[in-house]
């Protein structure tokens, strides 16, 4: 069998000018379970599956709160994301104790994007093994980070990460257009929407396993702030049946017209 | 490729029996594959520009910038893998301020370029790192005026020897770095993908000559992406363009974004220049067909 | 005589006696500054219903020595905001430089719009100071930051060496804490009237102070930078000159020096 010489650590190039540790490290984002991040003009908001080791056992939980107004949602190795959550929370109380204002979201996110490109370029260090949604509110309104093993942290309107993840982006890509004029609740059900493409036959979005996050502007065009908060159980209840109801409606509706702007988004996994 | 199971290819800092260091060799593949990068210095400034190709839909538009500001005169943009930019940015961005701290006085275009390709070649001497897998185009304007000291507040005395150079100082500066800490000055550089036709395309401009003023620059170089594009035409692109002049010129000595109006009325000549260029070349075909 | 290097540069033991090398010591306790050397003097300034005035003349005095005569003490940041220095000219110096690394490392983010308003850097500077003075080695200065706060408010505070600060719609460092400060209090008792001064009526008594301040400190001077921050960024004249001074007082002021009548 062919094997590869170029994989061993994260300092070696391959003769095409790949790394191949920093693509693997990646491939560990992939095996996290799926999280799902967009934003409006008002609202960022992240919606996840969290998943159980066996039945009886606690559900891992995929939402972090940073500060005030950052929250950031995982997929890979939970302890290595603890290390960037917790590194984040100490950047973010700085910035408040010596400037008394809240971290801006592009400065905050490059950080960790720095710290984790070091992982990629010196011997003894391995990548770290997940990927980040970061979401937040900043002087200049709402943005969504996604962060990768390699370091590169980008800016999106939408994303998703984590296990089948692709169904998820292919339902924001859709919907991508409306995003930007949607209200909090609208924003919360679009995510949960693109949450659901993803789950495999037979699964649900329960109270259980679905964790949704958001912060905001209390109104567009004043400071206000909603906070980052993070939703378990009863409290998404509301949502959570809402999208449900929506695919019921669909299912009755089968055969005649779709239900409008809300139909087209399902059919990806059906 | 030779290279490939030779052995000498497997660490970084190892020669080969011909006196090659693979890894660096291998790093600037990374390079190839990256986003075209451009610089060009004209009479009165420096222009960068890149093509940041477009992976997701879900990116933000306008977002997510790759000419980084160094200090108030100085700008970066290279071709490569991403997080490394960040990280000769960072670096960068930490000479410049060392050197104030030092001098008291902004750090030259060649001076910064020379502690940048001083930093890049020492990741090419151990095992126990990688090179950088970026090239570095670095854009500047060395301030013309009698520079005050960092922190002056009066103007001293009006008489007596002030320790002052006479003649003509500073101007605009362009350097490109290489993985492996070789650098250059230049009057036009590109790297990245479509560096052979945008090199093509910078040596027609007679730029050593100096006729070719700031805003005309601007518009060059825009086209000049687009013409570095042409071969994946099918990959959706932003174009993303930064200008510095001089203390008179429009940006007064800073580097800056080029403003919005002026970006998309390069771009409209850029676009409108290479639908001509097509036009020609069907044109030929037909007649070639003839 | 004695030739060892020690000795070099020293007063000849044979002729002045014995020297005192005990300041050469390295035990016993550290000590850094104990009082300013080159200095600044008063910095006045008001806030008005669009934004703040400052002033402050352009000498920097060696003790009672009139040194430096255009010393230019209030300095801009980001176009968005005002520093006022007091105190110790070489600390300034220190602490402009020190901004001017702050506003370049800013100004990496600023075209996604960010920038520190007056309130963060009055936040940053007393934060300074503070440290400073926590490690026994205070930067010798009385510092105004004005500008405007993140709901376009004007803001106007002060922090000192000791990293102590203080807000009010008027403020004045060193000898214009005694006379201009009463002056100024007249227009804006408090927040309320702030909205009842226009630029005009600002800057006049702004004016007024530097005039009142140029008869009565010795250490002042007639040459002054006024400086005028509102939401349109900030005017800065550094070469004003003090106008209409009446000097008719000042042979009826009684009871110093040598005078007997």
């Amino acid at each position: 069998m062919f094997r590869n010489n170029y994989d061993n650590d994260s300092v070696t190039f391959s003769p095409q000018g790949r790394i191949f540790q920093v693509e693997y490290a990646a491939e560990a984002v992939k095996q996290g379970s799926v999280v799902v991040g967009l934003t409006s003009k008002t609202h960022a908001v992240l919606c996840a599956i969290k998943r159980n080791a066996e039945e009886l056992s606690s559900y891992q939980k995929k939402l972090f709160a940073v500060d005030e107004h950052v929250g950031l949602a995982i997929a890979g190795l939970t302890s290595d994301a603890r290390v960037l959550s917790n590194f984040m929370k100490q950047q973010c109380l700085s910035e408040r104790l010596t400037y008394d204002r809240a971290m801006p979201l592009e400065l905050l996110v490059s950080l960790i994007g720095d710290k984790a490109q070091l992982n990629t370029q010196h011997y003894g260090r391995r990548p770290y093994g997940v990927g980040l949604l970061v979401a937040g509110v900043d002087e200049t309104g709402p943005h969504l980070f996604e962060f990768q093993p390699s370091g590169l942290t980008q800016e999106m309107l939408a994303c998703a990460i984590g296990a089948r993840s692709q169904m998820a982006r292919t339902y924001l890509e859709k919907n991508l257009d409306q995003f930007a004029a949607c209200g909090r609740d609208e924003l919360i059900h679009h995510g949960l929407r693109a949450l659901k493409e993803t789950l495999v036959q037979d699964r649900e979005l329960t109270l259980e396993n679905t964790s949704v996050g958001v912060v905001g502007l209390k109104e567009l065009g004043k400071k206000a702030l909603e906070p980052f908060k993070v939703h378990d159980g009863p409290d998404v209840k509301d949502w959570i049946n809402s999208v449900a109801d929506e695919a019921e409606a669909e299912t009755s509706a089968e055969g005649g017209e779709g239900e409008g702007e809300g139909g087209e988004g399902m059919q990806v996994d059906e | 490729m030779t290279s490939i199971g030779t052995g000498y290819d497997l660490a970084n800092s190892i020669f080969s029996p011909d006196g090659r260091n693979f890894q660096v060799e291998y790093a600037v593949k990374a390079v190839e594959n990256g986003g075209t990068s451009i610089g060009i210095r004209c009479k009165d400034g420096v222009v960068l520009a890149v093509e940041k190709v477009i992976t997701s839909k879900l990116l933000k538009p306008g977002a997510n910038k790759r000419i980084a500001t160094i200090d108030k005169h100085l700008g970066v943009v290279y071709s490569g893998m991403v997080p490394d930019g960040h990280h000769f940015v960072d670096r960068a961005r930490d000479e410049a301020r060392a050197w104030r701290e030092t001098f008291k006085t902004p750090i030259s275009t060649s001076d910064l370029s020379s502690r940048m390709g001083g930093y890049l070649q020492a990741y090419t001497l151990y095992q126990s790192v990688r090179p950088f897998g970026i090239t570095a185009i670095i854009g500047g304007f060395d301030s013309e005026l009698e520079a005050p000291v960092d922190g002056q507040v009066g103007s001293g005395p009006s008489i007596g020897a002030g320790g002052k150079v006479e003649g003509k100082h500073g101007g605009p500066g362009l350097y490109m770095i290489e993985p492996s800490g070789m650098y250059w000055g230049y009057y036009g550089a590109a790297t990245g993908k479509g560096r052979q036709a945008a090199k093509a395309e910078l040596e027609k401009l007679n730029l050593a000559e100096g006729t070719l003023d700031l805003k005309q620059a601007v518009k060059e170089a825009a086209k000049i992406i687009y013409i570095a594009q042409q071969d994946n035409k099918d990959k959706e692109f932003e174009l993303e363009m930064s200008w510095i002049s001089n203390a008179d010129g429009p940006t007064k000595g800073r580097h800056m974004e080029v403003p919005k109006d002026l970006l998309e009325e390069a771009e409209r000549l850029a676009k409108k220049a290479i639908s001509e260029d097509d036009e020609e070349e069907e044109e030929g075909n037909e007649k070639m067909e003839e | 005589m004695d030739h060892r290097p020690q000795a070099w540069g020293r007063p000849r033991d044979d002729v002045y006696g014995a020297y005192d090398a005990s300041y050469l010591q390295a035990n016993g306790p550290n000590q850094h500054t104990q009082s300013p050397i080159v200095t600044g003097t008063s910095v006045v300034a008001m806030k008005f219903k669009d934004g703040v005035v400052m002033a402050a003349d352009n000498l920097a005095s060696y003790g009672s020595l009139a040194r430096f005569t255009d010393v230019k003490r209030i300095r801009t940041f980001a176009d968005t905001s005002i520093i006022g220095f007091g105190g110790d000219v070489s600390d300034m110096q220190y602490l402009d430089r020190h901004l001017t690394e702050l506003g370049i490392d800013e100004a990496y983010q600023s075209e996604a719009g960010h920038t520190l308003n007056a309130r963060n850097l009055h936040k940053y500077l007393s934060n300074l100071l503070y440290n400073r003075r926590s490690k026994f080695d205070p930067l010798w200065n009385h510092l105004l930051v004005a500008g405007l706060d993140e709901e376009s408010r004007p803001f106007l505070a002060a922090a000192d060496l000791l990293g102590t600060t203080f807000t009010s719609p008027s403020l004045a460092t060193g000898f214009g804490g005694m006379l201009a400060q009463p002056i100024m209090r007249r227009y804006v008792p408090d927040e309320a009237a702030v909205a009842g001064v226009s630029r005009d009526q600002a800057v006049e008594v702004i004016r007024e102070c530097m005039k009142v301040l140029f008869y009565r400190d010795a250490r002042s001077l007639d040459s002054y930078s006024l400086a005028i921050v509102t939401k349109d960024g900030v005017e800065l004249r550094e070469n004003e000159k003090l106008e209409q001074q009446s000097w008719a007082f000042a042979d009826r002021i009684k009871g110093y020096g040598t005078q007997t009548v």
